[in-house]
């Protein structure tokens, strides 16, 4: 995927007080591409982001740009654009001062300034307050400033660290859109920190899952909903319901049949990583509400169970059912069944949408 | 919203009591005194007459003193600055071994009231001083090396015991930045020095405006330093002071209203500019990262130089602690004295005429404390809960002596309460120790009136409505809800005028009698007496009363602990 790697994270690590926030991490960034890092608080996303950006020195392991190390380099001589969690707009000084902070240095003329302050600001779609104060912008115009100000200087990276997270909910969805469409028009290699996985999917060409400083999966939305690497990245991303379950045959086609209670046995996939498991061997099984069906509780396959709760989702319902060794979630047209009732469980269309980890690797086993 | 009504309840008739009774107090004791002055100065045979003033515009010698203190302040503040904010900035940016004890102890100036820093300085630094005569001995020189007296002198002194308001207005000023703007400019391609030139800086003048301020009114109040140190050098309050003590009553008017109203002029202009800009960091942000020392030779100088900068600061007061255990008389012309021992403390607490002082001093700023405490809830309660009319007025009675010299405030109080004319509320207080009382009560209003109005403001009103919606009482939810909620604030404020009463010096020396004497007054004169090692241990006590009150009260003290 990453065959012309323009900015390369090779085995970063950085402790703080003896705990390693981020540890071997590697990621690949080709030119023109938009990866996010995702995560929940604390995972070393943002570390990650500010070892990129210059302002935290990794312990070991180098940023590379182009082929260059620019692990030693200080971020003013880095040139890339970076667009704060709270903006860090420069109170003491107008919008347009603001964008051209970064222009200063790099000896335009002052009539090429006010050009450039002008269009950047026409990007974000704010044309012409160049003489207001940030402080009487809204939330929403503040953080279109510091993105303009952070693409002003023309950067050769932009790095985002959760630009969102202060806009309301309506507001960030709509937000989110145009600045994918911005960023893809400029072209410009992006890195995006977020915690919000829906934020991650309208974003990104590729996500980056992080957890404990460590990198779980890389890869494509897609690949990552329907192949997670790990049973992290199988809850991270999506709902899924977890069952235990134990490997009743050998592995085949990247499946492997796994018997649950009952005993039922459905295959289900392994994760890319992790070719082979052992037969016998104790695994946790995930599953997908929507690669599950209702049947009858008789069914042949059908592990049974017992509906505990049911929630409306729009156009559909989303059922959760008690089953040996675990909970499930399903996903039905209409109202199929109500709480309290019996019902057998049966994967739609196996394997998809149902994972084996192995138990030795999962985090929450 | 102007109305006198608390949650659309009137005020009864108790409260409003009350608020007459406070806006009565405060017009009788805090303006009312420098309208008599202004009268005084106006007051010729029988009509009103400017002539006092023609004549102050005419004569050299007064010129030259408010130009002196005009200059001098001005100086004190560039210098302060200069010390002060580099020492912030190494403080607040670089980790280096010892950052945290000797960050603290560059604040330490602040443990030493006017009048014993100056003492403590002319141990060290005087004609006869420690370092003087150590120096002296090492070049083996005929004389001093340098005299201790005229504008230098004050000027160091004055830089030396306010620059802490730049230290530690500048360190809680980079304290609020949101670090995520110097990283933003970093990233936008601005090295260290335009960062500092274009951010920094700017973001933090609104601070340093503040500090500025502090210090030039400050300034402009000391007495201290020109009266010991200024020999023929005059300056507003000590050619106030002369022409009191000479009996020219008219003229002394005329100064006093004068230095009010430089003092004012500047007041007012800088406090509305500081207050008019204010930035703050938004949400969490990550807490600014101090730099650590990397190169080598840094990681040894940094530290060394910070430590002999500390202990250059801390000189003073470790010469006030050495010369408290010298017996009187026995250091003449030694570099170091010869003789140390406990007799002095023993004296100070043994004698009844050295002890009066001690006891004098607690008991005038324990009962200026109160008063000024529960006059200060008061004012809180009127202008934050009940929002009455009127209350920015009362706002800015409770600043007002904050704004005026003490030698302005003591010549009004003076001047006011020396006749018997109760019918224009003048009784004669001169001569008694509530005089005292009432100039330490003034002097300390507002450190606890800002303590009160700020705990008032941060306590959530919704606390007491939740007590009342429990069934509380008013005196119930006052008792339970209220005052545990503002006892912080109090307490900072009680510890500050306490401390403030206790080395009050400058209003003292006006209006002291013999009997009535604080410790100040009583470190003069045993200075006089040449009896350094009984106005050392003096200094000692007040000095160690002092560091237990902050202990007690706050870590750092911001805002005018004591101008003069």
């Amino acid at each position: 995927m990453s065959g012309s790697s323009f900015l390369e994270l090779d085995r970063l690590t950085r402790s703080f007080a003896g705990t390693a926030a981020v540890y071997e991490l590697s990621i690949d960034v080709a030119e023109h591409e938009i990866v996010t890092l995702l995560g929940p608080s604390g995972c070393g996303k943002t570390t990650t982001l500010r070892m990129i950006a210059g302002f935290e020195h990794p312990d070991s392991g180098c940023v590379v740009l182009e082929g260059r190390n620019i692990t030693g380099t200080p971020p003013q001589k880095r040139g890339f654009g970076m667009v704060f969690q709270h903006y860090a707009l420069f109170p003491h000084l107008s919008v347009g001062a603001n964008v051209s902070f970064g222009l200063e240095t790099a000896g335009y003329s002052k009539s090429e300034t006010r050009e450039r302050v002008a269009s950047a600001l026409d990007l974000v779609r704010l044309p012409g307050i160049e003489d207001r104060s940030v402080g009487s912008l809204s939330g929403g115009q503040q953080q279109r400033v510091a993105l303009a100000r952070a693409l002003a200087p023309e950067p050769r990276v932009l790095l985002l660290d959760e630009p969102l997270s202060n806009l309301d909910a309506a507001l960030r969805e709509q937000t989110r859109r145009e600045l994918r469409s911005l960023v893809k028009e400029i072209g410009i290699t992006t890195v995006y920190v977020t915690h919000d996985q829906e934020e991650a999917f309208d974003l990104s060409d590729r996500i980056a899952v992080m957890r404990s400083g460590r990198l779980d999966q890389l890869g494509p939305a897609e690949e990552l909903y329907h192949r997670p690497a790990t049973d992290f990245v199988a809850t991270f991303l999506g709902r899924a319901g977890a069952v235990d379950g134990t490997v009743a045959g050998p592995a085949e086609g990247g499946s492997v049949p796994c018997a649950l209670a009952g005993p039922v046995v459905w295959p289900a996939l392994l994760p890319g990583s992790k070719s082979a498991v052992a037969e016998g061997e104790n695994v946790r099984i995930l599953a997908r509400p929507e690669a599950l069906t209702f049947v009858s509780t008789g069914a042949d396959g059908a592990l049974r169970g017992r509906v505990v709760d049911r929630r409306f989702a729009g156009s559909v319902y989303v059922y959760t059912v008690s089953v040996g060794g675990g909970e499930l979630e399903v996903q039905a047209d209409g109202e199929a069944a109500s709480p309290g009732d019996d019902v057998g469980v049966q994967p739609r269309n196996a394997p998809a949408g149902i994972f084996a980890f192995s138990r030795a690797q999962t985090a929450a086993g | 919203m102007s109305t006198t009504r608390q949650g659309g309840r009137r005020l009864g008739l108790r409260a409003r009591l009350l608020v007459v009774a406070v806006f009565v107090v405060l017009i009788w004791a805090v303006v009312y005194p420098n309208l008599v002055v202004v009268g005084e100065s106006v007051k010729g045979d029988g009509a009103i007459t400017f002539g006092h003033y023609a004549e102050y515009f005419q004569t050299p010698s007064e010129l030259r003193a408010l130009w002196s203190s005009v200059w001098i302040s001005i100086a004190t503040v560039l210098l302060s600055a200069l010390i002060g904010v580099p020492l912030a900035f190494l403080f607040a940016r670089y980790e280096f071994p010892g950052r945290r004890v000797l960050g603290a102890l560059a604040a330490m100036p602040v443990l030493l009231p006017p009048l014993v820093g100056v003492i403590a300085i002319l141990f060290l630094y005087g004609e006869s001083g420690i370092a003087t005569r150590s120096l002296q001995a090492f070049l083996g020189l005929e004389e001093a090396p340098w005299r201790l007296r005229g504008a230098g002198a004050i000027l160091a002194v004055h830089a030396y015991s306010m620059y802490v308001y730049f230290y530690l207005f500048t360190l809680a000023g980079l304290a609020r930045l949101d670090p995520a703007v110097h990283e933003a400019a970093a990233s936008l391609g601005a090295g260290r020095f335009r960062t500092l030139t274009r951010v920094t800086l700017p973001l933090l003048t609104p601070t340093m405006a503040g500090a500025a301020l502090l210090t030039f009114m400050t300034s402009m109040a000391s007495f201290s330093a020109p009266y010991v140190l200024g020999g023929g050098f005059r300056v507003m309050t000590t050619q106030i002071f002369n022409s009191k003590l000479q009996g020219e009553t008219s003229m002394a008017m005329v100064e006093t209203v004068m230095l009010a109203a430089v003092s004012l002029m500047v007041l007012w202009p800088l406090s509305r500019w500081e207050g008019s800009r204010e930035y703050v960091a938004p949400g969490k942000g990550t807490r600014a990262a101090r730099r650590p020392v990397r190169s080598r030779w840094a990681t040894i100088g940094v530290p060394t130089i910070a430590g002999l900068g500390v202990v250059l600061l801390l000189l003073p007061h470790l010469t006030l602690v050495l010369v408290s255990l010298v017996p009187d008389g026995s250091w003449t012309t030694q570099t170091l004295p010869p003789e140390y021992s406990l007799e002095n403390y023993a004296q100070l607490f043994g004698d009844a005429r050295t002890f009066r002082p001690i006891v004098n001093s607690l008991l005038m700023a324990s009962a200026a404390t109160v008063i000024a405490v529960a006059l200060a809830l008061a004012v809180g309660q009127l202008v934050v809960r009940w929002r009455v009319k009127g209350r920015g007025l009362l706002e800015a009675m409770l600043a007002l002596p904050w704004a005026l010299p003490g030698t302005v405030l003591a010549i009004a109080l003076a001047t006011t309460f020396s006749v018997n004319q109760p019918w224009v509320g003048r009784i004669v207080l001169v001569g008694t120790a509530w005089i005292l009382v009432l100039a330490y009560t003034l002097r300390v209003l507002p450190l606890t009136g800002r303590a009160a109005l700020a705990g008032f403001r941060q306590l959530d009103p919704s606390l007491e409505e939740a007590a009342a919606s429990l069934g509380a009482g008013a005196w119930r939810t006052l008792r339970r809800v209220t005052i545990p909620g503002l006892l912080p604030a109090i307490a900072v404020g009680a510890s500050l005028a306490f401390v403030t009463g206790l080395g009050e010096f400058v209003a003292s020396i006006v209006l002291y009698t013999h009997r009535t004497r604080p410790i100040s007054i009583e470190i003069l004169s045993q200075l006089r007496d040449f009896d350094l090692g009984t106005a050392a241990a003096y200094g000692v006590l007040l000095m160690v009363l002092v560091a237990a009150a902050f202990t007690f009260g706050q870590r750092w003290i911001q805002g005018g602990s004591e101008p003069g």
